[in-house]
């Protein structure tokens, strides 16, 4: 049967609210999106083809690299899939330091996530204020350790530097002020009315959808899932007592929201942290021998899985990375957007499930 | 439209936007002494340990060259990362790069090297390239580099019963020298790298 379909309008691969170049064609009647469909391919980089055949400190950088937003948990879950080989062990000092510092990269993910939301929908001051507030997490990532985004810091058997007193106290004061300036911009979001016309009700992803959809992460979690974070997993976050935050709404503004309680709920991880620090080292030692494994982790936007095969000498025989991003965004397209009355909507609600192109296409 | 108006007010009235409004700057563009930028010398002399061309990930990044009255690390910053695995490998201080790398000597953190060599002894052709080229080899029959004929068996590899067969590993320094020399890609270095830390209390220089 022919559909009636008044036109087919493309937009991207370079489009003003994109961060990264994606093509969505969107099938419309009138303003009403009957359907839309994702081009992707526009930046593959190839990387696990790259990674093959070397060795795993080469490999860990590049790792770091598949994305360039969430890069502390790219490491975090490489080091870890190669410790569960060899069977090394972490002291109790260093672990804590990496949920710390992979926290603070989970919060810089999600305020620039909501920056490209709130761009998105043309508020762009309180995008700037977020921007503002970023910058003061990146700072306090680049006091622990000594680079912003690609910051090497997990290394098997430990971190690679400790964290001093004095940079302690001047961590939990920045976390301080970034609270206090959270909360304040989280008020602003959810109190805001112009903000409600342009989120509320829009883009809505029901429970069963979203467990049709295979969705992960904030997405999965701002339709009521929270037992799909991967954190609840992990040792360490295990022994600190973590429970996810989740919203049973839906739409861009609960997905929106959930970042805000998630950077929420990191400063209070990284605080538990710091109150359990314990003396000791943080490098364990331990060299990565053979084996083969697939292992998960929870990325700021889902789950991401490293499937790991190494060699005696610790070279990467095969590697294959899924990253999160492409569940979110194929959910984005076939159950988010189709149905949107809009077409102004579009852009809104595909950024709002925070599309990482480069981690989809390493 | 009155919320909106009253919400304006109260945002405008507060005392941090007011100060802000009239004090506002751009931020200073200076480097943190935290940051981790391009290694740079210390100025303690090289001694060719060569520990930071082992360790670095990044193909040619650095090289240690030959210059009038020594050895001199040299960084190709094209091709740095700036991870700061040399600035931690090096047991001589000679880089540096950043006030968080230089707290590794405090927390008597380290990285230590072994190497590890495989030879593929179906590949293997018992050539000899491999003997011949190695640098370790070398200083300590210096025949090997002349006709190839052991006169010792504190050579770190030979060829034996028509296989290249590993002697010592421990002399290895992981240059890879060998790998490049093979034609069959019989040989295959690895440089097994392992994260330390010093206990408390204890002495580095001791061990």
């Amino acid at each position: 049967m022919k559909r009636t379909v008044d036109v087919s309008i493309p937009l991207g691969p370079v489009h003003p609210c994109f961060k990264e170049p994606a093509r969505v064609k969107c099938e419309t009647r009138g303003e009403y999106v009957i359907s839309a469909e994702v081009e992707l391919g526009y930046m593959k980089k190839g990387i696990e083809r790259i990674m093959r055949g070397r060795p795993w400190q080469e490999v860990m950088f590049l790792a770091e690299r598949v994305c360039g937003i969430c890069s502390v948990i790219h490491n975090m879950v490489f080091i870890e899939a190669l410790e569960e080989i060899s069977g090394i062990t972490v002291p109790e000092r260093a672990a804590l330091l990496r949920v710390a510092v992979n926290e603070l990269d989970r919060m810089q993910s999600h305020l620039l996530a909501n920056f490209s939301y709130c761009y998105t929908i043309e508020h762009e001051t309180l995008a700037m204020y977020l921007l503002d507030v970023r910058e003061r997490v990146l700072d306090q990532l680049e006091r622990i350790t000594g680079a912003r985004v690609t910051c090497a810091y997990i290394v098997p058997g430990g971190v690679r530097f400790d964290l001093r007193g004095e940079d302690a106290a001047r961590l939990r004061a920045g976390l301080a002020g970034i609270e206090e300036e959270v909360a304040r911009y989280t008020g602003m979001f959810e109190g805001g009315p112009l903000i409600a016309t342009r989120s509320r009700g829009i883009g809505i992803l029901s429970r069963e959808a979203a467990i049709e959809s295979y969705v992960v992460g904030p997405v999965a979690r701002a339709s009521g899932m929270p037992e799909i974070d991967r954190r609840l997993e992990h040792p360490t976050y295990r022994k600190l007592g973590f429970s996810p935050v989740s919203r049973p709404e839906g739409d861009n503004h609960a997905r929106v929201m959930v970042r805000f309680q998630e950077v929420m709920a990191s400063i209070g991880i990284i605080r538990a942290c710091l109150d359990r620090l314990p003396p000791g080292p943080v490098r364990g030692g331990g060299i990565p021998g053979a084996g083969e494994i697939a292992y998960h982790g929870e990325a700021p936007r889902g789950e991401l899985s490293y499937y790991l095969k190494t060699d005696e000498a610790g070279r990467v025989v095969d590697i294959s990375i899924q990253t999160p991003s492409i569940m979110n965004i194929e959910a984005a397209c076939h159950y988010l957007i189709r149905g949107v009355t809009s077409l102004a909507d579009v852009t809104s609600t595909f950024v709002s499930v925070d599309p990482c192109i480069a981690c989809t296409e390493r | 439209m009155v919320v909106p108006l009253l919400y304006y007010a109260r945002e405008f009235a507060r005392l941090e936007w007011i100060t802000k409004f009239f004090t506002v700057r751009t931020a200073p563009l200076v480097t943190p002494p935290h940051f981790r930028d391009f290694p740079e010398p210390t100025g303690v002399k090289c001694r060719h340990a060569l520990f930071c061309m082992m360790a670095c990930p990044a193909p040619g990044a650095i090289e240690v060259v030959k210059v009038e009255g020594g050895w001199e690390p040299r960084i190709h910053k094209g091709h740095c990362i700036r991870c700061g695995l040399c600035v931690e490998a090096c047991p001589n201080g000679v880089l540096r790069s950043g006030r968080v790398l230089e707290a590794i000597h405090e927390d008597r953190s380290a990285l230590s090297f072994s190497f590890r060599i495989d030879v593929n002894l179906e590949t293997c052709m018992g050539c000899g390239n491999c003997a011949v080229a190695c640098p370790v080899n070398k200083t300590i029959d210096a025949q090997m580099s002349y006709g190839g004929k052991a006169g010792t068996d504190q050579l770190l590899l030979m060829v034996s019963e028509g296989k290249s067969r590993v002697l010592h590993v421990e002399k290895c320094t992981g240059c890879k020298t060998c790998e490049q020399h093979c034609p069959n890609e019989a040989i295959r270095v690895a440089r097994l790298l392992e994260a330390v830390q010093q206990p408390q209390g204890e002495d580095p220089c001791s061990s």
